[in-house]
């Protein structure tokens, strides 16, 4: 005999005595920041090393914590495998939409009126999706718990998801209609200079330097995402079938399934959050007030983008699903 | 099958890089997270180029596929009477990998995220990416396999915990793991975790216990760190491109730096996981190669092809200290580590039958004079009955780098260090002691990085633990009485070839 007899463990020894087994999806996400709020520092390094000073001043001292992140759970309750298993179905369908529409040479059906706002509103779209890829990353490397870092992280790969699909199918439009699409020039000259794109930007890159772990989730995901998401999800779903582009349409609203389960696990962490202190109704509001006009004025400025195309959607209409976006989401969270 | 090929679309999906113009880039980039060692304007990184490349969907679908594989192997064999088959040597040395490098694995996907947000190159946040969902991935298919396994080992549990806790072991994986990725900036992290760490030692780690869980009937094991590995060999190809810049900016000497700091620790916490794993818990029919024909093979070689290719040296302290320790210092390790067993989680298997030391001769000429003498006394209090005399009453001391105990003598005895004594430093009033040169040296880099932290030692003698006995330091370190290690076979090996008391000897 090796080991000397113990009762039989249930489950890890930090998951304290359970009555309810844990589920596998707690088995491998509870516990796992071990580092969070570790005394004297996050890392097992000098204490004031630049990374362990990054930590203790924008994670755990952060204004949104509460006493214990490890009871939060994702409604989704993904592990690796469920996410991949999840998203390997759904890139099998949109492998089957793809082939659906590139069968009947769909991109050559595109007039030229609508390739031209494809091209000026679709194209760039690359650029933006990978700033919200990067922000996830943030807040996921920055979340107090696991169950938070991996939620976060598996929707910085939806938006890769998606940024691929919009890249895919620039080079298809680009071979039936035009090749000057598909090109970098193409989509980062309107990114850094094009009007429109300008309040999007900027945006997004001071987004990018909302450091503090709460600010930057809820600038993200209750501020900019949603608003985002909106326009790119459903009013432009909407300007697609306008024009007949039925797969764009279709594409929109697979990335919007993305975009709810963000939403899900967004209003359920703010909601734990609030219920163990009601007060941190305030912090989020407070964010709020900056991360939402930010949000809208990004979308606005799109705008004339949308009423460019041969079936527009008006400006206000746009603005109008992008503040709505905002109001389900902090009504959803409890923060309205 | 969409129609179009990867590659006809692929530069549309990383070409992401812009000038910014709202915030600055050091505000978005700064130091901390991204230190691009005087490498600016960042457009300077743009030409990252990633040599293997994958998009989304090919990386769903075949991660899907890998991880069906892998979990359906675990759940047959959890139905078998596989595990408790196994060698109790080997049992520990899974149990011991699983402690040190289950949840680190997770953590890796941190560095991993800090890359796929302050990476200076948009193909290089996105390859980040895949690497921070590999590493979710390995983190928990990690923990899911020892979690499966606890009714059957309940030390299993420290694939969870270990890193909870002081014990020694796992403070020098944090010590490591915090200052390859979880504490680094993003450039050095592609360098010294990619780079150095996974194209290196994972493969050895990962490859070389593939092939001994294979001959050791561990299908579970083995199906297990096979699949992780073709994640690693994948995501660790960020290095190289980031090398690359910093070679063509004339910074080479920044490279080697990184490399050289994090190719020292990495041997240092590999010679006491992997080099007692192979060479003595590893049952001697299956054992494959020895540690050191290993590190040849595959380190050795593999980082002179890598320093050549990319216009970087050997690391000053290849010839004198690297090389020489390939001869003595995971057996001073083992030595230590299974006189000090209470300290660790796993049972130490002291390896050291007859049959053993014949083979550990062999592959290391001169092993009884420096280490079987030590054996030898050991075997003679247990065979005495003088288990007590075979448990530590002190503890070591402790290197301020690297976190493990000290063991220059058993190098002086070896003929291969010129004093027994350690390194000692000081450092603005402080004393630091060091197992080595270069472990002192890595420290002189940088001793903001390092010099307010504390070892275990520190801690013992300052009062931080108490009472300040072996108990209480047992309890400090987290380990129950339960936990505690033990020698594998219960002394088997010290009776092999002897009379045991009350039996008669075979
Ligand atoms: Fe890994
Ligand atoms: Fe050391």
């Amino acid at each position: 005999m090796t080991t000397m007899r113990r009762r039989k463990a249930r489950t890890w020894s930090l998951l304290g005595d359970v009555k309810r087994k844990p589920s596998a999806y707690e088995a491998v996400t509870a516990k796992f920041h071990y580092h969070f709020r570790r005394d004297p520092a996050p890392w097992e390094l000098d204490p004031e090393m630049a990374l362990n000073r990054w930590y203790l001043d924008h994670r755990e001292g952060s204004p949104f914590n509460v006493d214990d992140w490890e009871g939060y759970r994702d409604p989704a309750k993904l592990t690796y495998k469920d996410y991949v298993t999840l998203q390997h179905e759904r890139e099998l369908y949109v492998d089957g939409l793809v082939d659906r529409f590139e069968a009947v040479d769909h991109a050559a059906s595109y007039s030229d009126g609508w390739t031209a706002a494809f091209a000026s509103l679709v194209v760039p779209l690359r650029f933006p999706i990978h700033v919200l890829q990067m922000a996830s990353l943030y807040v996921g490397q920055m979340a107090p718990s696991s169950f938070i870092t991996n939620a976060a992280h598996f929707q910085a790969a939806d938006e890769m998801r998606r940024l691929q699909r919009i890249a895919y199918w620039t080079q298809v439009v680009a071979n039936a209609k035009d090749a000057s699409i598909a090109t970098t020039e193409a989509a980062r000259e309107p990114w850094e200079s094009g009007e429109a794109w300008q309040p999007l930007r900027e945006t997004l890159e001071t987004m990018l330097v909302a450091y503090d772990w709460g600010e930057a989730f809820v600038a993200l995901n209750l501020g900019v995402k949603p608003a985002f998401d909106a326009m790119t999800n459903v009013a432009l779903r909407d300007l697609a079938r306008r024009n007949e582009d039925e797969f764009i349409a279709l594409l929109c609203e697979e990335f919007d399934r993305d975009a709810a389960r963000s939403r899900a696990w967004t209003t359920a962490l703010v909601r734990y959050a609030l219920e163990r202190d009601p007060a941190l109704a305030d912090v989020v509001n407070g964010w709020l007030e900056t991360w939402a006009p930010k949000g809208i004025a990004a979308v606005e400025a799109m705008g004339p983008l949308f009423e460019q195309a041969p079936e527009p959607v008006a400006g206000e209409e746009l603005v109008e699903v992008a503040r709505e976006a905002q109001r389900e989401i902090a009504g959803a969270a409890g923060v309205a | 099958m969409p129609a179009l090929r990867r590659s006809d679309w692929y530069d549309l999906a990383r070409d992401l890089n812009w000038n910014l113009s709202y915030v600055t880039e050091d505000e978005a980039f700064p130091e901390v997270m991204s230190n691009n060692y005087g490498i600016t304007p960042n457009e300077k990184w743009w030409g990252w180029d990633e040599p293997y490349k994958v998009s989304y969907r090919e990386y769903v679908h075949n991660q899907h596929g890998k991880d069906a594989s892998v979990y359906s192997v675990n759940s047959v064999i959890a139905r078998s009477r596989m595990f408790e088959e196994l060698d109790p040597g080997w049992k520990s040395a899974i149990v011991a990998h699983y402690g040190a490098i289950a949840v680190p694995e997770y953590l890796a996907g941190l560095g991993e995220s800090r890359m796929g947000r302050f990476g200076r190159a948009a193909a290089w946040r996105n390859m980040a990416l895949f690497g921070t969902l590999d590493e979710t991935r390995h983190g928990q298919i990690q923990t899911y396999f020892p979690y499966t396994l606890l009714d059957k080992e309940p030390r299993m549990d420290w694939a969870h915990k270990a890193l909870h806790t002081n014990e020694w072991g796992a403070i020098a994986a944090r010590h490591l793991f915090d200052d390859m990725f979880t504490a680094n900036d993003a450039v050095s992290t592609a360098i010294q975790l990619t780079f150095t760490f996974e194209t290196g030692f994972t493969n050895l780690q990962f490859l070389g216990m593939a092939a001994d869980a294979m001959e050791v009937g561990d299908l579970d094991f083995g199906a297990l760190i096979s699949s992780i590995q073709t994640d690693e060999s994948r995501h660790a190809q960020q290095g190289e491109p980031t090398v690359k810049i910093l070679v063509e900016n004339g910074y080479a000497d920044v490279a080697q730096r990184l490399v050289d700091h994090m190719f020292w620790r990495s041997w240092h916490v590999f010679a006491l996981l992997t080099g007692l794993s192979m060479d003595y818990y590893t049952p001697l029919e299956h054992r494959s190669h020895s540690f050191k024909e290993f590190m040849q093979e595959w380190i050795v070689k593999q980082f002179l092809d890598q320093f050549r290719d990319f216009g970087l040296e050997p690391s000053w302290y290849w010839e004198s200290h690297f090389l020489p320790e390939l001869d003595w210092y995971h057996h001073a390790l083992h030595l230590g580590v299974w006189f000090w067993r209470p300290t660790v989680w796993w049972n130490p298997d002291a390896g050291v039958s007859p049959a053993e030391r014949e083979w550990l001769e062999e592959k290391y000429p001169g092993w009884n004079d420096t280490f079987g003498v030590y054996w030898d006394t050991i075997g003679d209090n247990l065979r005495r009955g003088e288990e007590t005399k075979t448990l530590p009453e002190t503890f070591p001391m402790v290197c301020n780098m690297c976190q493990i105990p000290v063991v220059t003598p058993a190098g002086f005895r070896a003929g291969k260090l010129e004093s027994p004594e350690p390194q000692i430093h000081i450092h603005e009033g402080r004393q630091y002691v060091f197992c080595s040169e270069p472990c002192k040296w890595v420290f002189q880099l940088n001793p903001a990085r390092f010099a307010g932290h504390t070892s275990v030692v520190d801690r013992f003698l300052g009062g931080e633990i108490q009472p300040p006995t072996i108990p209480g330091a047992l309890e400090w370190m987290g380990l129950s009485p339960e936990e505690m290690g033990q020698d594998a076979t219960n002394y088997a090996w010290a009776f092999e070839g002897f009379e045991a008391p009350g039996a008669a000897a075979s």
